[in-house]
């Protein structure tokens, strides 16, 4: 049935790095992808931020590559890099003309295995001050910048690992200290916490003696230690939390969050194929009514958070028009959940045919393929799902869709931030 | 385990060499200039038309026109509502947009290759019988009009337009915000989307690009087949002078009360796509703050942390586009950082860059464009630039030898002559209580303070 029959092998070194190789030589591109098993649900109390910050200090030099040297190497060969983070997890990619590949190799092993002799006070302090102006461009100087941190206050309890966001708090950010670094880098980036794929112009062959010979001695790691704090939850939040904020912004806007089943679970599924019948495209349920019919939303998004500890996250949000009374939106979008229960079947179809065609897209570029394969071999010791990923999705029978809203999407489950402009209160 | 030398950049590999694909193009008899590629590493294609005309030959009054009929093509047809129309396309996994820009409207396709033939159906009657129902109309509208709100408070996208009006004289298109003005979008109604598209959605000048896992004979058989009937040229005609709002340097301070960071752009009129200097410019462009390792942001973000990022560009269009540095920084860094800004553009203007970082950003910007080949999104988005700038069509083929051969001399001399650090105008959005006396202290010009 599936359309992807996406080549690959795996291997793993002795000291537990995963390996997945994807050759395809159609074009002379190859692109190297580490996947770290640590983000910022692994933070301790007290230095929520940090795990983004050490991969901001992972840029800044190891033992054989003085600062800035990672870049102009890249950037000189034709290549792109950046890395990211995320609540479970945090990678690192670089894209370069396929007989670049060994440098991209050694610049990631020279960190992995050699990254703290390099590591100092003043690159620690000009990167924390990086970090912090990018808090402000991104969420403190925006318009609903502070949305995520609203929700995930509600949704997660304090104990609960995704109670706060990646990006911290600049209190954290402040009080983190080169011993900081040190030891997050001796507990998490080790290679028996890491995939490693290489994914386009690659002889497999070749390409696993040299990650042999760059990786092979690098020292593994003890295990790695329980995510902090109580990833246990109930299911359910067990009613309606609200958060009315009054402020600076140009439209109102509901967002919505609830707990689902977690990206680990089979039922996460039935969560990713709603939240594109709500949401994805422009016959969307919430587009179709709230946007197009009843023109109470100038737009409306849906997503689902991929997480691993306890529980996902739906998420659904609109923005009013100017002027509008955001409790009208509200019950517009609540009006829209609950009749998710009468979902019928050619919307399933019509929304895995949309993931598809999105996913095949993305497959066209090797960056994108080696961060998949990635991902499914840290979170499932699977890279071939990616090759089910649509089977998967459309083996979801409508039942399931239709019960999924009233045992997720209820009021007994529901996070509620709400915007309203200050010049329309 | 293994003797590697770590303290040696590791030696290249064999280079493989790659040709941009082969591009075949054909007059159809209705004047239509179609080009199709053919890549089938994945069963996907993807289609770019594009139709000349656009909001640079609108004038004031109906400004954001061209950007509002575009989004208002997907309400409906004769045929079916804007809702059926979209369950059509999205039941077989096809993505469809329509976008009006400064040089015109560009309609975009992409679906699995299986599928093209009935997405062309669709695609050609949204094209040719759109019947913008009153209701679309207003929902466009609507959004529109609160689409500016929101650019009007968010800080980056204000700092954005109050430069572009700082950079260019009144009555120049490029000097107002692509989407038009709540005065012009408020008096645009059903008649006037469907006399834009009678007058300029018309296949005479332009292009239709398909790229992907098709045969180049059978996607023209579809082309014929679908839009084999639709004629003319486009009514519309880019007619205007740029000239600029002023060459003496000045500062604007947009005043947002209690605002933690400045939103900053420095930057003036540039140049047109058609500049014999493209090549060296835009090279110049790299060192200065087209790249990772560029000078700007080694010096604001790795040196001195006053940022999470800056940038330059140069945006070619037809006519001179804006040349311009974008940051954010922090209230107490942004008097430094726009003190660097202004530092960098000087050094480049008066020095031009070296050789090494020449060298550097020729082989940056030749490695990069290999790396774009690799989807048919990003081939049909490259043939489509050949369409829109009328440039010739082995363009892309002599584009890498062509970056190759820029030399030092040649990057010095165009930054000199494009980079004009005594005429640009320095924006700052951000709190004028807090960066006002500091932004003074710099004698960049007169500073004047601007309400919100």
């Amino acid at each position: 049935m599936s359309r992807l029959s996406l080549d690959f092998q795996r291997h793993r070194l002795d000291n537990g790095l995963k390996v997945v190789l994807a050759p395809d030589r159609t074009v002379p591109v190859v692109a190297t992808n580490l996947w770290y098993g640590v983000g910022s649900r692994n933070e301790p109390a007290g230095r929520t931020g940090f795990a983004h910050l050490f991969e901001h200090m992972m840029f800044q030099g190891s033992a054989h590559v003085p600062k800035n040297r990672h870049f102009e190497l890249i950037e000189r060969v034709g290549g792109t890099l950046n890395a990211t983070t995320w609540f479970d997890r945090t990678n690192y990619f670089e894209t370069v003309p396929s007989h670049e590949l060994e440098l991209t190799l050694w610049l990631e092993s020279d960190r992995m295995g050699w990254m703290l002799p390099a590591m100092d006070q003043a690159k620690l302090d000009n990167q924390r001050d990086v970090v912090k102006n990018e808090k402000l461009q991104r969420y403190d100087n925006q318009p609903y910048g502070d949305w995520s941190e609203r929700l995930q206050r509600l949704v997660y309890p304090e104990d609960h690992p995704y109670h706060h966001t990646v990006i911290g708090s600049m209190a954290d950010i402040d009080a983190a200290t080169l011993d900081d670094v040190a030891s997050f880098f001796r507990t998490f980036y080790r290679p028996n916490n890491a995939v490693l794929t290489i994914a386009g112009d690659v002889d497999p062959v070749a390409a696993l003696e040299q990650v042999k010979r760059y990786f092979g001695d690098i020292e593994p790691g003890a295990p790695i230690p329980p995510v902090p704090g109580n990833p246990e939850l109930p299911p359910l939040i067990g009613e309606t939390r609200r958060d009315h904020v009054v402020s600076d912004v140009p439209l109102p806007r509901v967002i919505m969050g609830f707990r689902t089943p977690s990206y680990a679970s089979d039922e996460f599924a039935v969560a990713e194929v709603a939240r594109s019948l709500l949401g994805m495209g422009r016959a969307s349920r919430l587009y179709r009514r709230l946007v197009r019919e009843r023109r109470v939303a100038k737009s409306v998004v849906t997503y689902v958070y991929p997480l691993l500890s306890g529980a996902g996250l739906f998420l659904v949000w609109g923005t009013g028009y100017p002027g509008s009374d955001p409790a009208v939106l509200e019950e517009a979008i609540s009006e829209e959940l609950a009749a998710l229960g009468r979902a019928e079947q050619h919307e399933i179809d019509r929304a895995i045919a949309l993931i598809e065609t999105d996913l095949v897209r993305s497959l066209e570029r090797v960056a994108e393929r080696a961060d998949l394969l990635s991902m499914f071999d840290l979170y499932f010791d699977d890279p071939g799902r990616l090759n089910h990923e649509v089977d998967r999705l459309r083996s979801v029978a409508l039942d399931r869709v239709r019960s999924f809203a009233t045992d997720r999407l209820g009021e007994d489950n529901r996070a509620v931030v709400i915007y309203q402009p200050e010049k329309d209160r | 385990m293994s003797g590697v030398d770590r303290g040696a950049v590791p030696s290249s590999g064999t280079l493989r060499s790659f040709d941009f694909p082969t591009v075949e193009r054909r007059k159809l008899p209705s004047g239509l200039d179609l080009r199709v590629a053919l890549m089938n590493r994945l069963p996907m294609v993807s289609l770019n038309l594009f139709m000349r005309g656009g909001e640079a030959a609108l004038g004031e009054h109906r400004a954001g026109l061209a950007v509002l009929t575009a989004d208002a093509l997907e309400g409906g047809t004769g045929k079916r509502s804007g809702s059926e129309l979209a369950e059509e396309l999205e039941r077989i996994g096809a993505r469809v947009s329509a976008d009006g820009g400064w040089e015109g409207t560009s309609v975009a396709l992409s679906c699995l290759a299986d599928r093209l033939p009935r997405a062309m159906e669709l695609l050609s009657e949204m094209l040719l019988e759109p019947s913008f129902p009153e209701e679309e109309v207003t929902r466009a509208r609507e959004q529109q009009l609160a689409s500016i709100r929101q650019r009007a408070m968010d800080p980056a996208s204000l700092a954005s337009d109050v430069a572009l009006a700082s950079y260019y004289a009144e009555g120049v298109p490029y000097g107002r915000p692509v989407d038009g003005t709540v005065v012009s979008i408020g008096e645009m109604s059903r008649a006037s989307m469907v006399g834009y598209v009678e007058a300029n959605y018309r296949p005479g000048e332009g292009g239709l690009v398909v790229v992907g896992d098709v045969e180049p004979a059978e996607v023209e058989q579809l082309v014929t087949s679908h839009l084999g009937r639709w004629l003319g040229a486009p009514a519309s005609r880019v007619d205007f002078d740029v000239k600029p709002a002023t060459r003496e340097r000045r500062v604007r301070i947009v005043h947002r009360p209690g605002a933690v960071q400045s939103e900053i752009r420095v930057g003036h009129v540039g140049t047109a796509r058609s500049t014999p200097d493209y090549y060296p410019l835009s090279i110049a462009n790299m060192v200065l703050g087209g790249m990772f390792t560029s000078r700007l942001n080694l010096n604001l973000r790795e040196e001195n942390g006053f940022t999470y990022g800056v940038r330059s560009r140069f945006t070619f269009r037809s006519r001179p586009g804006p040349f311009q540095v974008s940051t954010a920084a922090g209230n107490e860094v942004t008097a430094p950082a726009v003190r660097e800004i202004m530092h960098e553009l000087v050094r480049m203007a008066d020095e031009g860059p070296t050789g090494e970082e020449v060298a550097a950003a020729r082989d940056y910007a030749a490695g990069v464009f290999g790396l774009q080949l690799e989807t048919a999104g990003q081939i049909a988005a490259r043939v489509s630039q050949l369409v829109v700038f009328g440039l010739p069509d082995d363009h892309f083929d002599r584009y890498r030898d062509a970056v190759r051969s820029v030399t030092t001399a040649e990057a010095a001399a165009a930054a000199a002559r494009h980079i004009r650090p005594e005429e640009v105008q320095i924006v700052v959005v951000g709190d004028a209580d807090v960066i006002g006396d500091p932004i003074r202290k710099l004698e960049m010009g007169t500073v004047e303070i601007l309400g919100v």
